[in-house]
C-alpha cells in the first residue's frame, strides 16, 4: 500500500475494488480450468464405460447374452446412455436381448437409485431406461417425475409410463394433457403416436368433448393424429355449432370425412380469410364435382392466400384436369384470378418435372 | 474562472469513476442473469431427452438469402441451405441487382426457369425483374429485383414467402444441420413468440466441410482472435443476459427467425437505416407493447450461426462504425420507449442500458481516457491515480471477458481444450491494451457519421474475407459446386456497393 500512501479515499478505494476485480478474474479462470479437467476426467470414464458395454449392448440379436462382467457404479453413466441409444430405431437390437442383459445386471436397481439422485441428467436418464424395461414395479417409482417443475423431466416420465403401464398411464396422462399447455404439442403428439390408439382415444375424446375453447383445438389435434375415426364426430360436432374461429380452423386441418363437406362449404365464405383459405384447402382434399364452381368463385377473393389455396385445391381436385382449370381462368375476368391460375398451373408443372 | 475549470476537470474524475461502477454492475447483473438462463438450458438441453417432435407439428419455414455480387459464393450458400436437417421449409434468394453474375450463375447451378409468380407487393420494394423456380429443387425460388440495398432484398423476399416463419441469413454465414430446428423451437414451446435469434461464433480458423463445420478452432490472426473474445462476451452474456426478461433488443441480421405478418404489421425492414436488424426488433416491440399483447422475443444460447469476421482493420473499421451508427439509428426513432410505463423491462431497463453505455459507451471511454490523460499531464491528479483508475478499468475488461469464457465452458464448450482456453484468457487481457480502445475509437467515428451526415441507406456492409476455413477438398454433395457453404469462399477481397 506505499505506493498509495497519501493518496485520494477514493484513489485507495478504486484500488482495492481492482484487487477484489482481479481476484475473482482469476477464480473464474481457476472454476473454468478445473470444470474443464472435471469434465475431461467424466468423459474418460464414461468413454472408458462406452468402450466396454457398446459392443455387448449393441451385438446382434441372435448373440447369446452369457455372462456378463459387474456393472460397476463407476461404469453406470456410461452403461445407461448406450441402454437408452440401443433402444433408439437407429439400433433396432432387440428389446429382448437388452431386458435379459437388463436382468442380469440388476438394472432396475441402479436405476431407482439413480431416480433419488439430485442430478437432473442422471434422473432423466433412469426414468428413460425404467421406460425401455417396461416393468411394472417401477411404475410408482416414476409417477411422481411426471409432477416435475421441468417440463422435460415431466414429458420424460409421461412418455416412460406409458411404455411401462399404458393402460394405467393414460387416465394420469390425459388430464395432464389438458392442464399443462405447457408441454411441447409436438413431443405430446409423439408420446401419444407411440402408443395403442384405441387406448388413448376414448380417454382423449371425453377430454376434447369438456376441454374449453382454448384447450379445444390442440386436443382435437392430437386426437385426429393419434385416432382420426374418434375425432371425426367431434369434428363434424364442431364445425356446426362452434363459434370460436380457433376451434374451426383446426377442424378444417383435421378434418378426413368427406361425408362432413356440408359443414365446410359454407365456410367458404366466413368473414375470415383464413377460415375461407382453409375450407378451399379442406375441399381440394376431399371435394366432389360440384365443388369446383364453388372455389371458382374463390379465385377472385380479395386475400392473395385465399385466392392461392383455391387455385391450387381446384388443381387437387381427381376430376380436374389443366385443361379444365385454364377454362375455368378463361371463364373469370378478375386479373388476380386469371394471374393464380397460372402461378398454381406452372408450379404444377415444376412439381411434375422434379 | 481557471479555479472553476480546474475544479470542473477534478471532479471529472469522480462522474468516470459514477459510470464506471454504473456500467461495471450492469454487466455483471447481465452475467448473473446469463449463467442462470445457461444453466437452465444446458439442465435441459444437454441430451436429447424427448422424442423426435413430430414433423407435422414443427412450423414450415422460409429462409430469405439476400444477395448482392455474391457470385463466388452464393451457389455453395445454398446448397448448404437446402441440406438443413428440417422437414420442411423453402428458400428464397434475392438478387438485389448485382452487377456481377451471381443471378447467372444461381440460374445456372439450379437450373432455374422464370416463373409466373401471382406477385403481391404488401412491403413497397424496388421493382422485381423476374421470380425463378427450378424443378429440380422444388425448394428454391429466385427473386430478381433492382437494386435497393438489403432491407429492401429482404422486404421482397418477404413479399415472396409462403410460411409463417421465416428465417432472415446472411449469404456468409455456416449453419449447422440442425439450426434451424433450434432456433424454431421456442415459436414450439411458447406460441406467444414472435422473434428468435442465435448466438453468432467465429468462423476464422474453424474448417468447414460440404457447407458444414467441420473442425472449431481458435483463429490464427490476432483481429479475429480478439473478435473471438469479444463474440462470447456479446454474443453470450450481452444477449442472454435480456432474454429471460423479455427485453432483448438485438437479433443479428446473420440468422434470426421472425413471424412474418408481426413484420409486415410493422412495415418491414426499414431501408434507409444500417441497422436493419435491431431497428426490426425494437419496432416490434414497441409495437406489440403499445398494444399489449403478450409476446415473447427469444434468444436462443446454441451456437447455431457461424461467420467470417474482419481479420484487416479496414473491414473492422467499416463493420464498427456501421453497427455503431446503426445502433443510433434504431434507438433514437424509438425513443418514446424509454422509461415509457407499457415498455415493461424494454423501456426501464434494457433501452436505459443502450443509450446509456453501447450508445454514449464510447464518447464517455474516449472523455474518460483523454480526461484522465489531462488532469495527470496537468498535474492536477498524481500518477498513481492515472495508474489506479487505468488498472480499473483494464482488470474490469479482464473480468468480463473472463465471465464469458466461462460461460462458454458451462454452455457449449465449443473451445474444451484447456490451452484453447489458456489461449482466450491471455487475449481477454491483451484486448484491453489497444484493440478495446481502437474500437472505441471506431464507435466514436460511426457516432460522428451518424450526427454529422444525413440518413443512410440500408446497404450490404461488405468485408474483406480470407476465406482460410474453407477445406480445401470439400466438394460440394452434389457434384458442382464446391466447397463451403457460404461466402467469402476466395481468398480474393469482393468489394461491394449499396
Amino acid at each position: 500500500m506505499n505506493l498509495l500512501s497519501g493518496a485520494a479515499p477514493i484513489v485507495q478505494f478504486a484500488f482495492l475494488l481492482g484487487v477484489a476485480i482481479c481476484a475473482t478474474t482469476l477464480l473464474m479462470l481457476l472454476a473454468t480450468i478445473a470444470m474443464r479437467l472435471n469434465g475431461l476426467r467424466m468423459e474418460r470414464i464414461d468413454a472408458r464405460a462406452e468402450a466396454h458395454w457398446r459392443p455387448l449392448l449393441l451385438a446382434p440379436a441372435t448373440d447369446a447374452v452369457g455372462t456378463l462382467p459387474r456393472l460397476t457404479s463407476r461404469d453406470l453413466r456410461g452403461f445407461i446412455h448406450i441402454w437408452n441409444e440401443a433402444h433408439e430405431p437407429l439400433h433396432a437390437a432387440t428389446t429382448d436381448r437388452l431386458a435379459k442383459i437388463a436382468d442380469s445386471v440388476a438394472l432396475e436397481d441402479h436405476l431407482i437409485r439413480f431416480l433419488h439422485t439430485p442430478i437432473f441428467h442422471h434422473r432423466v436418464m433412469a426414468i428413460i431406461a425404467l421406460g425401455h424395461i417396461k416393468k411394472a414395479s417401477s411404475f410408482e417409482q416414476v409417477l411422481p417425475s411426471l409432477d416435475d417443475k421441468s417440463p422435460i423431466m415431466s414429458l420424460c416420465a409421461a412418455r416412460s409410463l406409458m411404455q411401462i403401464d399404458p393402460v394405467r398411464a393414460v387416465p394420469k396422462l390425459v388430464p395432464l394433457i389438458v392442464q399443462r399447455g405447457y408441454w411441447s404439442q409436438g413431443v405430446v403428439a409423439s408420446i401419444l403416436k407411440e402408443s395403442d390408439g384405441k387406448l388413448v382415444a376414448e380417454p382423449l375424446a371425453d377430454a376434447t368433448l369438456h376441454a374449453t375453447s382454448d384447450v379445444a383445438p390442440r386436443m382435437i389435434r392430437f386426437l385426429a393424429s393419434v385416432h382420426p375415426e374418434s375425432a371425426a364426430p367431434i369434428i363434424r360436432e364442431a364445425l356446426r355449432t362452434a363459434s370460436d374461429e380457433r376451434i374451426i380452423s383446426t377442424c378444417l386441418q383435421a378434418m378426413s370425412n368427406p361425408a362432413d363437406l356440408d359443414c365446410v362449404r359454407p365456410l367458404l365464405s366466413h368473414p375470415l380469410w383464413y377460415l375461407r383459405m382453409q375450407a378451399a384447402t379442406t375441399l381440394g382434399n376431399l371435394g366432389v364435382p360440384g365443388d369446383e364452381q364453388r372455389l371458382s368463385t374463390l379465385l377472385s377473393d380479395s386475400q392473395w392466400w385465399v385466392r392461392y389455396r383455391a387455385a391450387q385445391a381446384l388443381l387437387k381436385l381427381s376430376f380436374i384436369s389443366a385443361d379444365d382449370a385454364r377454362r375455368i381462368q378463361q371463364s373469370h375476368t378478375d386479373a388476380y384470378a386469371r394471374d393464380i391460375i397460372d402461378h398454381v398451373l406452372a408450379e404444377r408443372t415444376l412439381e411434375l418435372g422434379s | 474562472m481557471t479555479s472553476f475549470l480546474a475544479a470542473g476537470l477534478l471532479n471529472l474524475q469522480w462522474v468516470f469513476f459514477a459510470y464506471f461502477i454504473l456500467i461495471s454492475m450492469a454487466y455483471l447483473a447481465l452475467h448473473y442473469v446469463s449463467v442462470v438462463t445457461t444453466l437452465h438450458y444446458m439442465r435441459d438441453n444437454r441430451a436429447e431427452y424427448l422424442p423426435k417432435i413430430m414433423p407435422s407439428y414443427q412450423p414450415p419455414i422460409s429462409i430469405l438469402i439476400p444477395a448482392f455480387n455474391e457470385e463466388q459464393s452464393i451457389v455453395s450458400s445454398i446448397h448448404s441451405v437446402l441440406r438443413l436437417d428440417y422437414p420442411e421449409f423453402e428458400v428464397v434468394v434475392v438478387n438485389d441487382g448485382s452487377t456481377d453474375a451471381t443471378l447467372a450463375r444461381v440460374i445456372a447451378e439450379f437450373s432455374l426457369h422464370e416463373f409466373p409468380e401471382a406477385y403481391r407487393q404488401r412491403l413497397p420494394t424496388e421493382r422485381i425483374r423476374a421470380i425463378y423456380a427450378s424443378p429440380r429443387f422444388p425448394r428454391l425460388r429466385l427473386v430478381d429485383k433492382d437494386n435497393g440495398g438489403k432491407s429492401d432484398a429482404l422486404n421482397a423476399g418477404i413479399n415472396c414467402i409462403r410460411y409463417p416463419l421465416f428465417c432472415a441469413i446472411d449469404a456468409d454465414c455456416i449453419l449447422n444441420p440442425g439450426s434451424l430446428a433450434r432456433v424454431v423451437r421456442p415459436f414450439l414451446d411458447d406460441s406467444t413468440t414472435v422473434a428468435s435469434g442465435g448466438v453468432v461464433r467465429v468462423l476464422n480458423g474453424c474448417t468447414v466441410k460440404n457447407g458444414f463445420l467441420e473442425k472449431v478452432e481458435l483463429p490464427r490472426a490476432i483481429l479475429p482472435l480478439f473478435q473471438s473474445v469479444e463474440y462470447l462476451r456479446a454474443f453470450l452474456f450481452g444477449r442472454l443476459g435480456w432474454s429471460p426478461i423479455n427485453a432483448l433488443l438485438v437479433i443479428s441480421g446473420a440468422f434470426g427467425v421472425f413471424y412474418k405478418e408481426h413484420v409486415v404489421a410493422v412495415g418491414g425492414y426499414r431501408t434507409d437505416t444500417v441497422g436493419e436488424d435491431m431497428d426490426l426488433v425494437v419496432r416490434l416491440h414497441r409495437k406489440l407493447r403499445r398494444e399489449k399483447r403478450p409476446y415473447r422475443i427469444t434468444f436462443v444460447p446454441d451456437p447455431i450461426c457461424w461467420t467470417e469476421v474482419p481479420s484487416d482493420l479496414k473491414s473492422l473499421r467499416a463493420q464498427r462504425t456501421r453497427w455503431q451508427r446503426g445502433l443510433a439509428e434504431s434507438l433514437i426513432p424509438n425513443l418514446r420507449l424509454l422509461f415509457s410505463r407499457r415498455a415493461g423491462a424494454v423501456g426501464l431497463l434494457a433501452f436505459p442500458f443502450m443509450i446509456l453505455f453501447e450508445l454514449l459507451g464510447p464518447i464517455v471511454e474516449a472523455a474518460g481516457y483523454i480526461g484522465m490523460l489531462t488532469l495527470w499531464l496537468l498535474h492536477m491528479i498524481p500518477l498513481q491515480s492515472f495508474l489506479v483508475f487505468l488498472f480499473l478499468s483494464v482488470g474490469m475488461g479482464i473480468l468480463l471477458s473472463t465471465n464469458a469464457i466461462f460461460l462458454e465452458r458451462l454452455s457449449f464448450q465449443m473451445y474444451p481444450r484447456v490451452g484453447q482456453q489458456l489461449i482466450l484468457f491471455v487475449v481477454a487481457i491483451f484486448e484491453n491494451f489497444g484493440y478495446r480502445q481502437l474500437t472505441a475509437i471506431y464507435r466514436l467515428m460511426g457516432l460522428a457519421g451518424w450526427v454529422f451526415s444525413g440518413k443512410a441507406r440500408s446497404d450490404w456492409g461488405q468485408i474483406v474475407r480470407d476465406g482460410s476455413w474453407q477445406s480445401p477438398d470439400a466438394n460440394d454433395t452434389t457434384g458442382t459446386t464446391a466447397v463451403v457453404a457460404a461466402t467469402g469462399v476466395t481468398a480474393a477481397s469482393v468489394e461491394k456497393k449499396p
